[in-house]
């Protein structure tokens, strides 16, 4: 029999790997986000992605943009790409379409023209977005074009009518706000690359948080009529600290009345 | 889902009262001792859908000159004369007129009733119930522009209105008036904040309660900044930083605006509002609106998206130059 250590050894060295492990074991822990006054994961704040999902879901190069003028001030920046497996799975029609839809973007992308920019791609534009949580509705208002959604709590039923924006039903999974998203209209794209769906889209969001002032956003989507299998996309989102951090007007529709509108001017003379 | 709404949007017709008929619903007095509950929070709670139609005009109609208040008698006749005016559904106005009531009463939300103390108008102050007189400099300003929307009414998007460009609904504000439909407005409080979410045009004001100053006033906005802070059981939002071109009644980019919301019963918000421009307006003007709590949800919006009406104006007067 080995000889027996002294327990009060064993307990010292005991301590010691104790005190060791706890920063790994506290690692493990899942991280436990703040809470709202009735007990829920607070998810209150300006958010806002840091990526370019808005140019491509996909992984892309770097390239110039669509306008000269632009010059560098318009070309896309590279991404790592954020579709789980790397590619959308379109199905060989939707392939064919999404590819008219690439070459022609500068005419046919709906943010071009300032229209509302659909789910899940308010959450990934440029632009920072805010949610203010409540217990039976979350709000969610989007600078882009002062876009904005009612996530019901209690269970809405099915959306009465096709929009933009979508019809949202949440609830909470653990840590998660769960977003069950249907009613699409089929006139929003996912991104500049022309990647679409068509009103059978529907979207299941996940929102997660994961550190102070991180959010996990997972979006599930699924539509037949578009893609072969659903397929998920997923990026951090990261809190806005600045002090004045605020959500300011950005009303588009007045920018692009000369692009829309601007052929149907009276011309001088006549 | 195959179903789609079809924005269209409503030509500018001139309906001088969009409130509608008879007596309004009583409002029942709340009893002295009812309070707002509170949010998690804390804060006296005033979310739900509320909705604010009523036939009531915002100025005070001349046959009613003195009168602050209209007995019973008075504001059943004056209901039914206005539902008969305004009624979109008559066939007898002839060709011209029959057209102008196509956005007939299938679309309207006009209320049917006065406010329930059957106040003459919705301003409350000044006594006369009107619009104070705009200064010299505002009268020149908003005569020229009302001058050149009529020369350029179909040159270009700018000759039509705002709210024909899905800019902004002066109905929807701030501040917010009874329009003739989409008059529902959410109201949402998470810590720190309040939304006030308008149905039209899908606008909400996110507004911070924490009593820091207005945005830099470099920073303009068709909503303008708002901020808000609680007064006893009232909510207080106070807006500046306008875009001049955003003229409510007149007003220009110095307008300051402060909202009062009180909750004063489960079913009603008093809402109030008080224009203060002094390079618009001689002296400040408050109105006062009943909200009332509504079942309905709060739907979506999209004016801009579905505008064929720009196109088509614009197309038409193009077209109808080719023939002359």
């Amino acid at each position: 029999m080995p000889k027996q250590f002294p327990s009060s050894l064993l307990n010292a060295i005991a301590a010691v790997l104790f005190v060791a492990a706890m920063p790994a074991v506290a690692q493990n822990q899942p991280y436990k986000a703040p809470r709202t006054a009735d007990g829920k994961p607070n998810l209150n704040g300006i958010w806002q992605a840091m990526n370019t999902a808005n140019w491509d879901l996909e992984g892309h190069s770097a390239q110039a943009g669509q306008v000269v003028a632009l010059g560098a001030t318009g070309a896309e920046p590279p991404g790592i790409g954020v579709v789980e497996g790397g590619e959308i799975p379109y199905l060989p029609a939707a392939a064919q379409k999404k590819k008219e839809n690439y070459a022609n973007r500068l005419k046919l992308d709906p943010e071009v023209k300032c229209y509302l920019p659909g789910v899940p791609r308010a959450t990934y534009m440029p632009y920072p977005f805010q949610i203010v949580q409540t217990g039976k509705v979350i709000l969610i208002s989007y600078e882009y074009d002062g876009a904005v959604r009612t996530i019901y709590m209690d269970n809405p039923g099915p959306a009465p009518v096709d929009s933009w924006m979508g019809w949202s039903a949440g609830h909470w999974d653990g840590d998660t706000l769960v977003v069950d998203v249907t009613g699409f209209n089929d006139t929003s794209w996912f991104d500049r690359a022309g990647d679409f769906h068509s009103d059978m889209l529907h979207v299941v969001e996940r929102y997660t948080p994961v550190s102070a002032g991180v959010l996990n956003y997972e979006a599930t989507i699924e539509d037949p009529q578009v893609f072969s299998r659903p397929w998920k996309i997923s990026m951090p989102l990261y809190k806005h600290l600045e002090k004045n951090a605020q959500l300011l007007e950005f009303k588009c529709v007045e920018f692009v009345e000369e692009l829309l509108y601007g052929h149907l001017r009276k011309q001088p003379g006549k | 889902m195959r179903l789609t709404v079809f924005v269209v949007l409503l030509a500018p017709i001139g309906l001088a009262g969009q409130g509608l008929p008879v007596v309004a619903k009583p409002a029942i007095a709340a009893p002295k001792s009812w309070a707002p509950a509170r949010t998690a929070d804390g804060q006296p709670d005033l979310q739900g859908v509320w909705t604010n139609p009523t036939l009531t005009p915002l100025e005070r109609p001349p046959e009613f000159a003195g009168k602050e208040f209209l007995t019973e008698q008075e504001a059943a006749d004056y209901v039914k004369r206005l539902l008969q005016q305004v009624n979109s559904d008559r066939r007898d106005g002839g060709t011209q007129v029959d057209v102008n009531r196509s956005y007939n009463e299938f679309w309207r939300d006009r209320g049917n009733a006065l406010v329930a103390d059957r106040r003459s108008s919705l301003i409350v102050d000044p006594p006369d119930g009107k619009i104070p007189q705009l200064t010299p400099e505002a009268q020149k300003r908003v005569e020229e522009s009302r001058k050149w929307m009529q020369e350029h009414a179909t040159d270009g998007p700018e000759g039509r209105s705002l709210a024909e460009r899905c800019i902004s609904w002066t109905t929807a504000g701030p501040p917010m008036l009874p329009g003739p439909y989409n008059n529902d407005t959410q109201i949402v409080q998470g810590p720190g904040y309040v939304v006030i979410l308008n149905e039209m045009i899908h606008d909400a004001r996110v507004i911070s309660l924490d009593g820091g100053p207005h945005a830099d006033q470099n920073i303009r906005a068709w909503k303008g900044d708002s901020r808000g802070h609680w007064d006893g059981n009232t909510l207080v939002v106070d807006t500046t930083n306008f875009i001049g071109e955003y003229s409510f009644r007149g007003s220009d980019a110095n307008m300051h605006l402060t909202e009062r919301f009180t909750r004063v019963s489960p079913d009603m918000i008093q809402y109030e509002f008080t224009v203060d421009d002094p390079t618009a307006f001689t002296k400040p003007w408050t109105a006062r609106i009943p909200f009332n709590k509504t079942t309905e949800r709060v739907y979506e919006y999209a004016c801009h998206e579905g505008n064929y009406a720009m196109t088509d104006i614009l197309a038409g007067a193009r077209a109808a130059e080719k023939k002359k």
